[in-house]
Formats: structure tokens, C-alpha cells, sequence
């Protein structure tokens, strides 16, 4: 069979296909952290929102979480342009092809991120409006509609990466729907994988919560944070080794036999993929146990930090298996522009140090007016 | 040919459009509004004027959720919308100035995470501290212009990157200089606006202070776009120079618009801000906010249209096919070509009408809709299906701005049946006159007018029969006019209409 895919562009690659993949890599990493604080952090503030009444520590999170969510929401975006920036030169001619088989859901991500985003300030700015009471109800709803734009945001992400990789289900898909109103429902791994990503963005940002507790001084609810966040952590993560079998039952032979040693790297990658989950979870569970907790907790969201490295690198081997068929960005012309890559680098550093200062100032700032505020406590 | 059509129903370039006015509107504003908060800042201080702090501060939320979601989010969305809409020529940009855009990047990074320290952190930063955060924003917002007005003005006027292909070629294009220091007036001129808008929620005394600091943005913005604009029209290819002549209405009604809103913000912002600030209310704040996106919106509009028939000029056309393809798929046909098209023209047994509706979205859908914007219904009225793939043969001459027909003889002849089947119809009237003015309507209109400015026909006093005899021998008389498709009776008809019609 004759299957559609767009050839390449006709022009050479202009950076080395390591460097664009490194890149890719380490954005789509940075950009995964924040889109899952994000996501599992919403649905951590509307729980407690809702628990309001039973629990003073959940007031505390939510305005908490109400100060952080604006910032998390502006740094997942811009971590999210770069990756999809990369993503379109190494595999444009497949990204573009399955966007435009579904442009009406993908374009309404551009909608959804709006609204999710002004629900999210809604949220925060009404912490620090004095009518409190009054809001709450409104309140609850705001975010209950955030989580679910956030999660539905998530679905179409996963319905257009899966499709990029199945143009056998392409022309079926335009010639019943030109319009572009279509999922890839057909595609078995559809629901498990979003399930497994989103599972996993709710136990990073229970990972979170555990580093919002280390920082916090005063012990109670630095106490409440840690149990909080290793709770979630541990609890989503054992269910998501379920869903990470269904995952990988459902991926098509060639790709499930690669991860089940048939390719050596695939293969090491799931098991340290399994293996660095469990112990995350198992020094979380010390660190309950433990006098001096500290050392635990950080070893404990160090593995856990990396499971998500290794899973954003057997996510790139997964989509490389299952194109493999058909295409592989190694073999496509590669003309570097390296006076404009040594620019973006310098400007790249430079940014990065900006950034630095910047935080740096308000973080000693902030310092500066807890010190002064205890002192006249 | 190479990418799946997404069949909205209505052009795409629509929807481009819409996507684009909106953020446009709200980036300039954010590149101009961060030079605002900063002096505004700093004159605060310096005049020890802690109601015109106040107002600042507050300007500055406002400031930071326009922008950061929404102008931010625009931003994303004409990338993902062209990427829908046009993906072979978003390929090629993305090939060309990847580094651009990862440039670009890391001026967006910076500019994001500023705008939120300055915002959110009056109370916590000391003065100083603040202000340098400020500075830091305007830098990256504007350094963020300095390399997508490369990337846009690229797509008008590539420059020597046609024969060179090298990044800096492209990027510092013939248009460059002037479209930057517009899109920067417009930016001072936005944040005089928006200053206004925020004005408009504070006490009279210090609305009236504010409102005459941000008129003065407005009447610094708006002053230079006249000899800018000269100045970049000075630089536009010569071919889309000639769209200006008159020729086109859509392009005279965007230039009025555009000397109309001008006209209006300059008069309001001299009058009502800076001579009677104490008049300034919100129903001017609101025209004046309209005349903004009337400016910017007829700017887009016209660099867009001068583009035709091109969306990165002299390299791939508007329908997204490459310069360079048309001919191969000429030869080849468009069933061959393109793996998007179900059933082929050459095949007697398929059904010619879908096959042509097919290669209406593939090659026209990007401009015309069958009953909206541009809607070929309108266009192709009692078309006959030989007369329409004639036309097919001739499209950069019935309209320089529309790209040539890529395929071979059965596609045109598809296409041709699809386009005849939208609206058939038979001339028809009580005289030879009436008759005439119809035939002359459906088969010659197209390109020529009767006393207008498009290729004016005037045969007034002409024998009738002399003009009859004409009209078997059209391309002789020019190649690209197509043969007269029409009846002895309609022919007869029409030389009588042209006979007796004059300029």
C-alpha cells in the first residue's frame, strides 16, 4: 500500500541531527517538569480547595499552589516552544500531516491554553482579594474547568503524537473527515499512553510537594507537605506501573518486542525506567521512618527527576521504533549553520544568566523581608 | 500536493488573518508597553509622584495578563495555524531560520520570566532593582521583534537568499530596516493607547496627568508612519508595487482604512489628550483603541496582499506548492503527484465533479471558498466546463496575484467541471444588449472591464459583425485569451452589447 507521507523538506538539515536531538531532549525534559507541576498542581489545588472546610493545610496549599500556578503556566509555554520547534525540523513532514488530520482539536489547544491559563489567575488573584468566602464556590469551579481543559489539552497532545506515527491511519482519516474534526480513537495505545503521562504528571507533582515541604521552616506543615507528596507520588506510581504494562502490551509487535529484548537499548531503558521509579518510592517511604529525613527525600526526588529523563529519552526511542518503516532523520542532508548556532549559544547562556539575576534578586529580596518581618514578629 | 488540505469551509488565510490582527495587536503592544512602565517608572520617581507610581503599578497587572497570556499565546497560535494552513511553506521558514527561532526563543524565555518579576514584585525589588528588571524586558521584547521582523520581511522580499540561500541574506532582507522601525512606532504608539485605556480607571487629577504622558506615546508612534511607509513601499518588489496602482479595490480600501484610522488616532490623541485631557473618556479611549487595530490590520493586510501570488515570494506560492513543482506536475498530473487526491481526471469510470472538488481544496482553498470569502460561486457564474479550464490555463494573467493552475489537461478539465457546476446559468433578456452585458459578464469580466480601470474595453461604434468575427479568433488576437466558448446567438449578443457600450 501506497501510504501519504510528505517527503522532507527539501532543504538540508541545518544543525547535526544530535544537537537538534539533544536539544529536543533537554527542552521537552525542562518542559515536561513544568507541564506536570501544572497539571497534577491544579488538581492538587482544587482537591484542596474543596477539603477547605476540614483542613487549615489545605487553605495554606491552595494559596500556596495559587501564588506558584501563574509562573509554572508561563514557563511550561515557552519550555513547550522549543521542543515543538526542534520536533518540526527532524519530523515536520509527519507532525504537519497529523495536525492538519486533526486541526480542529489541535488548533483549540491554542483556546484551551487561554482559558486554562486566565482560570489559573482567576484562581490566584482571588487568594489575595479580601471577599474570600464569597468567591470560593466560583472559585472551585474555575479550577475543576482548568483540570479539565489541562487534562483535555493533554488528550489532544497525545491523539497527535501517536497519529504522527501511523500514517497507514492517515488517508482513511482525510477522506471522512477533510474538515479536520478527528481523534486517532482508532490507535490501541491511545488511552494507556495518555493515562501513563497523565498518572505521571500527577506523581511529579507530588514529587513537587515533597520539595515544597523541605523548603518550608515551619515543621507542621512542612511535615503535612512531605506526607502529602510522597502519598501521591507513591500511590500514582505503583498504579501507573499497571498502566505502563497495558502501554506497552498495546504498542504494535515490532515496537513492544524492541522494548522487550529485541533492541539492547530500548530494553535497558524500560528496566531502569522501572527500576528508578521504585527507588524513588522506596526512599520516600525510608525518609517516613527516618530521624533526619532530608537525605532520603532528596535521593528519593533525584530518582524520581530522572525516572522522567528516562522516560522523555524512551519516548524519542519509541517514536524512532515506530518510524523506523518509513523514515529516519539520520539520513536526511545536514548543512550546519554554525556561526548562527555559536549566536543562539552565547545568547542562549546570556539569557540564562538574565534569568539567573533576575531570580536571584527577588529570592535575596525576599529573604531580606522574611528576616525583617520575623524580626519585628 | 505534498500535505492533506484542511477543509475549513472558508479560506485558511482567513483564519491566519484573525489569529494574526489579535496578537499583532497585543506583541506590539507589549514591546512598546515595556518601554511605557519603565519611564512611566522612572518619572514617578523622579517627579516623587506616588499616584502616578500607583498607576504604573496597576498598569502593570493589566500589562502582564494581556500579554503574557494572551499576546504570548497568539503568538503560538499563528505558528500552529500556518503550520495547519500552510505547512509546506512553514517547513521551509522552519528549515531556514530554525536558529532564528531559537533565538528568538530565548528573548521570548527572558521577556516572559521579566514581565512576571516586574509585575509581581514592586514590594519585594528595591527601586533600582526594578527598574533594571524593566529595562531587561524591554530589551527582550524588542530584541524578539528584531528577529521575527527578519522571518516576516523575508517572506515579502528574500532578497539575495534566492540566489545564495544563506541565513544573513534572507534575514537582513530589502525590507527589513524600514518594516522594523514601523512595527516599532506602532509599538510606541500602542503603549500611548493601552496607557490611555488604563488611565481611564483612575482618579480625574491623575487621569488627566496620565492621559496627556500617554498622548504623547501616541503622537510619537503615529507621527513617523507616514515617511516609514513610504520607505517601505520604496523597497517592495516591483510586481507587487503595481497592486497600488488602483487596480485593486481591496488594496484602495485597506490603504483608506489605514490613512482613515491614522488620520482619526492622530486627531483624537493631539485633541483629547494632549489640548483637552481633561475631555479624555472611555468611548474615545475605545475608538481610539479600534483605530489602533484598523491601522494594524490593514498594515497585515496590505503586506500580505503584495506577497500574492507568493507566501514566501519567487519560492512557494500561496496554494502551497512550490515554484519549482508546477511544471513536473503539469507533466505528470496532480493524481500522480499528490497522495492526498482520491480517484484520477484520467480515469473515464471516476467521478470527474469530486476529483475537481478535490483539486479545488488542494489548489485554491487557501483563497477562495465556494460561497464566502472569495467565493468561487460568485466568480464562476454561467461558466461552461471548457470555458473554465481555459480559464485554468491563464490565472496569472486574469489575476497577477493568483498562482498558476499545476496540473495537466484531464486535471483542468476536472477542475473546470467543478467550477462550471457551482452556478450554471443561461444568459438571458428581452434584447441583444441585455443578453450581451451577461455573456460579457460570465465570459469576458474576468479580466477586462467597460468603462473601469481593469483592461477597459471600448469597441463603441464597432461593427457588430466585425466584433462577432472576433471572437472565433480570440488567441490569435492574444494568447492568453481564452477561445469564446458561448453560442452563435450569445457571440452575436455580446458584439451588439460592446458595440453599443462605451468608457
Amino acid at each position: 500500500m501506497n501510504l501519504p507521507i510528505p517527503y522532507p523538506d527539501p532543504m538540508p538539515l541545518p544543525a547535526p541531527v544530535w544537537l537538534l536531538r539533544t536539544l529536543l531532549l533537554l527542552t521537552f525534559f525542562l518542559h515536561v517538569l513544568f507541564m506536570n507541576c501544572l497539571l497534577g498542581g491544579t488538581a492538587v489545588a482544587l482537591v484542596c480547595t474543596v477539603r477547605r472546610k476540614s483542613s487549615a493545610f489545605s487553605v495554606r496549599l491552595a494559596g500556596d499552589l495559587g501564588r506558584l500556578l501563574p509562573s509554572v503556566f508561563a514557563f511550561t509555554i515557552t519550555l513547550g516552544v522549543a521542543p515543538l520547534l526542534f520536533l518540526q525540523v527532524m519530523y515536520g513532514q509527519f507532525l504537519y500531516a497529523s495536525s492538519i488530520l486533526i486541526g480542529v482539536p489541535w488548533l483549540a489547544i491554542i483556546g484551551m491554553v487561554i482559558l486554562a491559563y486566565y482560570g489559573v489567575y482567576f484562581f490566584s488573584m482571588n487568594l489575595s482579594t479580601t471577599n474570600r468566602h464569597e468567591k470560593k464556590g466560583r472559585t472551585t469551579v474555575v479550577l475543576a474547568l482548568v483540570v479539565l481543559l489541562l487534562a483535555s489539552i493533554a488528550f489532544v497532545y497525545s491523539n497527535n503524537f501517536t497519529l504522527m506515527l501511523a500514517p497507514e491511519r492517515w488517508l482513511d482519516l482525510y477522506h471522512s473527515h477533510g474538515s479536520g474534526w478527528n481523534l486517532n480513537w482508532s490507535e490501541p495505545s491511545l488511552v494507556p499512553r495518555y493515562l501513563h503521562f497523565v498518572l505521571g504528571a500527577l506523581a511529579v507533582s507530588g514529587l513537587g510537594l515533597v520539595v515544597m515541604g523541605l523548603r518550608q521552616q515551619e515543621d507542621a506543615y512542612r511535615q503535612w507537605l512531605i506526607e502529602q507528596g510522597s502519598l501521591l507520588f507513591t500511590g500514582t506510581t505503583l498504579l501507573n506501573f499497571g498502566v505502563g504494562f497495558w502501554f506497552l502490551v498495546k504498542l504494535t509487535g515490532p515496537v513492544r518486542l524492541a522494548f522487550v529484548g529485541g533492541n539492547a537499548f530500548a530494553t535497558s531503558l524500560l528496566g531502569v525506567g522501572m527500576l528508578l521509579p521504585l527507588a524513588a518510592v522506596a526512599h520516600l517511604i525510608m525518609a517516613k521512618a527516618h530521624k533526619s529525613p532530608k537525605r532520603q527525600l532528596v535521593v528519593g526526588v533525584s530518582c524520581g527527576l530522572l525516572t522522567v529523563a528516562v522516560m522523555v529519552v524512551m519516548r524519542d526511542v519509541l517514536r524512532n521504533l515506530a518510524l523506523a518503516p518509513y523514515f529516519n532523520p539520520n539520513q536526511l542532508p545536514v548543512a550546519p549553520q554554525w556561526g548562527i548556532i555559536l549566536l543562539f549559544v552565547v545568547l542562549f547562556i546570556a539569557g540564562l544568566a538574565t534569568l539567573y539575576y533576575m531570580l536571584r534578586k527577588v529570592a535575596i529580596a525576599t529573604r531580606v523581608q522574611a528576616a525583617a518581618a520575623q524580626k519585628l514578629q | 500536493m505534498n500535505y492533506p488540505v484542511w477543509q475549513l469551509g472558508f479560506p485558511g488565510g482567513l483564519l491566519i488573518a484573525a489569529v494574526a490582527v489579535l496578537h499583532v495587536f497585543i506583541s506590539h503592544f507589549a514591546i512598546g508597553g515595556g518601554a511605557y512602565l519603565v519611564l512611566t517608572e522612572r518619572r514617578a520617581y523622579s517627579q516623587n509622584d506616588s499616584e502616578l507610581l500607583g498607576y504604573v503599578r496597576h498598569h502593570s497587572k493589566f500589562f502582564a495578563l494581556l500579554t503574557v497570556v494572551l499576546g504570548a499565546v497568539t503568538g503560538v497560535g499563528i505558528w500552529f495555524t500556518i503550520g495547519l494552513v500552510s505547512p509546506e511553506a512553514t517547513s521551509s521558514l522552519i528549515h531556514t531560520f530554525v536558529w532564528g527561532w531559537a533565538i528568538e526563543w530565548v528573548f521570548f524565555f527572558v521577556e516572559i520570566a521579566a514581565a512576571l518579576v516586574y509585575a509581581y514584585h514592586w514590594d519585594t525589588l528595591d527601586r533600582q532593582t526594578h527598574l533594571i528588571v524593566g529595562w531587561i524586558y524591554f530589551v527582550a521584547a524588542w530584541a524578539s521583534l528584531v528577529v521575527i521582523n527578519g522571518i516576516i520581511t523575508y517572506m515579502l522580499t528574500p532578497g539575495r537568499w534566492l540566489e545564495t540561500g544563506k541565513f544573513w541574506d534572507g534575514f537582513f532582507n530589502p525590507t527589513y530596516w524600514p518594516s522594523l522601525w514601523i512595527r516599532t512606532a506602532m509599538a510606541v504608539g500602542l503603549a500611548g493607547i493601552f496607557g490611555l485605556v488604563t488611565a481611564m480607571w483612575e482618579p480625574p487629577a491623575l487621569r488627566e496627568r496620565v492621559v496627556r504622558w500617554a498622548g504623547w506615546w501616541l503622537v510619537l508612534g503615529i507621527a513617523p508612519l507616514l515617511p516609514l511607509s513610504r520607505w517601505y513601499f520604496h523597497d517592495f518588489p516591483s510586481y507587487s508595487r503595481a497592486y497600488f496602482s488602483g487596480m485593486y479595490p481591496q488594496v484602495r480600501h485597506a490603504l483608506l482604512g489605514a490613512a482613515v484610522c491614522t488620520g482619526v488616532a492622530l486627531a483624537l490623541a493631539l485633541l483629547f489628550a494632549l489640548l483637552r485631557p481633561k475631555v479624555m473618556n472611555p468611548v474615545i479611549v475605545a475608538v481610539l483603541l479600534v483605530a489602533g487595530i484598523g491601522v494594524m490590520g490593514s498594515g497585515e493586510y496590505l503586506r500580505e496582499f503584495s506577497r500574492y501570488p507568493y507566501v514566501i515570494n519567487s519560492y512557494i506560492y500561496a496554494n502551497d506548492i512550490r515554484i519549482g513543482q508546477v511544471e513536473s506536475i503539469a507533466a505528470s498530473g496532480v493524481a500522480r503527484t499528490s497522495p492526498w487526491v482520491e480517484g484520477s481526471a484520467a480515469d473515464p469510470r471516476a467521478d470527474q465533479r469530486h476529483y475537481g472538488r478535490q483539486l479545488f481544496a488542494l489548489e485554491c482553498g487557501s483563497c477562495h471558498s465556494v460561497d464566502g470569502y472569495r467565493g468561487m460561486r460568485k466568480f464562476a457564474r454561467g461558466w461552461d466546463a471548457k470555458f473554465a479550464g481555459e480559464i485554468l490555463l491563464h490565472l496569472p494573467v486574469v489575476r497577477e496575484t493568483m498562482p498558476p493552475f499545476a496540473g495537466d489537461a484531464h486535471d483542468r478539465a476536472a477542475l473546470g467541471s467543478y467550477l462550471a457546476s457551482l452556478a450554471p446559468a443561461i444568459p438571458s433578456g428581452t434584447n441583444d444588449k441585455e443578453i450581451g452585458q451577461q455573456v460579457f459578464a460570465i465570459h469576458c469580466a474576468m479580466c477586462h472591464s467597460v468603462g473601469g480601470r481593469r483592461r477597459p474595453l471600448d469597441l463603441k461604434g464597432t461593427d457588430p459583425e466585425a466584433i462577432a468575427g472576433m471572437l472565433g479568433t480570440l488567441s490569435d488576437i492574444n494568447p492568453n485569451m481564452p477561445p469564446f466558448t458561448g453560442t452563435d446567438a450569445e457571440g452575436r449578443a455580446l458584439a451588439v452589447y460592446l458595440s453599443n457600450s462605451s468608457q
